[in-house]
């Protein structure tokens, strides 16, 4: 992790309230992955005093002019508000790469990623860098064979299904192959939630499903995925203060032990914000 | 001609005024990546009590005007594991490290003194005098902040803090137990503060620290119920600034053993308010949080201080304070 002032690129509206903002990156801080997120400090005075956290929606290595990473934001508060008044040229106080990533898929198991809401950032930049590997496993595939270098399959992109809950909050960005568009009130493409697809259409097997959102929405994934024998890959979005594992401001429950004992709670900051099924108890985060 | 930068604390000498609060900072590997923690004066762990504690339900922080309210709760792995993980890697710091303890009871707060002596070795001037210098020989543990204010716990924390006769009577107890620098930490929760500092002076302490955070509580109206899980938690921030240095400054008149003062502290300037209100040393906490490069900063801009107003040591900058009668 490095703390550096970062250059504003562009800062665009994709949605009603909605913005991306795209930041050159220090290579010096490493090459973030998809999971991982950065911290920034919105203005320069106390109020609002602390860093807001946001997940890495995309990265760039840039060509010549180095690095630029992107993250998604909703404008809903006072850092957000003076967040969205920035514009090209403008420096932003940024600390990162924090937490830990999404662990990519191993040989034989087939992803699907889900995201609702704010948690669109890191199950786009993860969707971008599968598709990467997919294409590039493609193109290296000898022809007629269906396997790629590490065993997995690589023919179909993996389905990326995300939730909102109208076709008028439908960001505007540039989104791989594999979407599925959910909508609640079925303004356009499925009308339900990520789960209700992923619960209609995915098919059985060996499964890893990656997914960031609401509480409501993990804790349905992690239902179904337990009840379906799936893997899943968990992000999660917290308050915090420090983001470096300092605080114990960002914690959630872990699941009680046999007999109900409670087994304390992990950081999302330091111990995540990704977490395998099983880590927390999302039925109470 | 460079100022000297380093103070006393009973039997301990920092390097420089500035140290990171307790709870602010882990137990400092935290921020290993992002600053040099060892050009720090001290660390002040976060609190360790004689068992594990998970800490308070969430949400545990929200933010507020200049300001933040936290409710964790002591979270922390207890002495044992203290012992086990924590102090060996203390152990390898340049800076001072004082360990801020909590509990219940007196007997919670002599058993994590007495399990860190135990394992940390009776206090050792020599050694303490390499602060700041090399690692080599260093016990992790050069003194105990003495936690009295938490806001957060459902028992001790605050009720004590709050009585003078039991902050003599505890101080006492402790300082039976300790050779180390030891530190009583005061809420602000209370009508005299100077009451309180001179119980522990009383009872032996080497130093009082003020402040710790203020009782406060945010609603949410929408949903009709407090923010925070447990309904109320403490304020710190730059919001709380003019209080910390309010009892910085009646601590400092009540008492002749050395004041800390924290509370809001973002830049030098504020830190030389508690400085010239009495305080010796400052801790930077809700800053880290902001901006790790604060706590740094501060001791830069302190030092810069004292070179153009021609002040020789820290401990002098508290006689500059010009009051009205």
């Amino acid at each position: 992790m490095l703390q550096f002032d970062a250059g504003i690129l562009s800062n665009r509206t994709i949605a009603p309230d909605w913005k991306e903002l795209i930041l050159r990156w220090n290579p010096g801080a490493g090459r973030p992955e998809p999971g991982h997120f950065l911290t920034l400090r919105p203005g320069r005075g106390s109020d609002p005093l602390l860093r807001r956290p946001f997940a890495i929606a995309s990265y760039d290595a840039g060509r010549g002019e180095g690095p630029s990473v992107s993250i998604i934001y909703q404008i809903r508060g006072s850092g957000t508000r003076l967040l969205a008044d920035l514009g090209p040229g403008a420096t932003v106080d940024v600390l990162g790469p924090l937490g830990k990533p999404f662990p990519l898929p191993t040989a034989g198991e087939s992803p699907i990623l889900a995201a609702g809401g704010v948690g669109l950032g890191p199950v786009l930049y993860l969707a971008r860098r599968l598709e990467e590997l997919r294409t590039a496993a493609s193109a290296a595939a000898v022809p007629g064979a269906a396997q790629a270098s590490d065993g997995s399959t690589s023919q179909a992109p993996a389905p990326f299904v995300i939730g909102f809950r109208s076709a008028v909050l439908v960001p505007d960005l540039p989104f791989p192959p594999g979407l599925v568009l959910c909508t609640d009130d079925g303004s356009t493409g499925f009308r339900g939630t990520p789960v209700d697809w992923i619960a209609h259409n995915a098919s059985s097997g060996a499964t890893r499903i990656y997914a960031c959102g609401p509480s409501p929405m993990l804790a349905a994934i992690a239902r179904l995925a337990s009840g379906r024998g799936w893997k899943a890959s968990l992000s999660a979005e917290q308050w915090m203060a420090c983001g470096v594992g300092a605080c114990m401001g960002c914690v959630l429950p872990r699941p009680a032990a046999a007999g109900g004992a409670s087994q304390g709670f992990l950081r999302a900051c330091a111990d995540g914000p990704v977490f395998e099924l099983g880590d927390i108890d999302w039925e109470k985060a | 001609m460079k100022p000297d930068l380093s103070v006393r604390i009973g039997p301990l000498v920092l390097p420089n005024p500035v140290g990171t609060a307790s709870g602010t900072f882990g137990y400092g590997s935290e921020y290993e990546e992002l600053m040099d923690v060892d050009a720090l004066g001290a660390i002040y762990t976060k609190a360790v009590t004689p068992e594990p504690r998970p800490g308070n339900p969430v949400p545990r922080i929200v933010e507020t005007p200049s300001g933040m309210l936290n409710s964790i709760g002591l979270a922390n792995p207890g002495i044992g594991a203290f012992v086990r993980e924590k102090l060996p890697e203390l152990r390898r710091r340049r800076c001072a490290v004082i360990v801020n303890v909590a509990g219940s009871s007196e007997a919670d707060y002599l058993e994590v003194i007495e399990r860190i002596e135990e394992a940390a070795g009776s206090w050792n001037a020599a050694a303490a005098d390499e602060a700041g210098k090399a690692g080599e020989g260093r016990s992790g543990v050069d003194g105990y902040e003495i936690n009295v204010s938490c806001p957060n716990v459902a028992h001790g924390g605050l009720s004590f803090g709050t009585d003078p006769v039991q902050v003599e009577r505890l101080t006492a107890a402790l300082r039976r137990a300790t050779k180390r620098a030891l530190i009583v930490k005061l809420t602000p929760n209370v009508a005299d503060i100077g009451a309180i500092a001179k119980a522990a002076e009383a009872g032996g302490a080497d130093a009082v620290s003020c402040i710790n955070t203020l009782v406060g509580m945010v609603i949410d109206v929408r949903r009709k119920r407090p923010f925070l899980a447990r309904g109320t938690g403490g304020l710190s921030g730059p919001a709380v600034r003019p209080v910390g240095v309010a009892c910085t400054f009646k601590a400092a008149r009540a008492v002749s053993i050395p004041v800390i003062g924290l509370g809001g502290i973002m830049c030098a300037e504020d830190a030389l308010q508690y400085l010239l209100a009495g305080a010796v040393a400052v801790q930077v906490g809700t800053g880290t949080f902001v901006d790790p490069r604060i706590p740094l900063d501060t001791l830069r801009g302190i030092e810069a201080w004292m070179e153009a107003e021609g002040v020789a040591r820290v401990g002098d900058i508290a006689g500059l304070l010009a009051t009205q009668a």
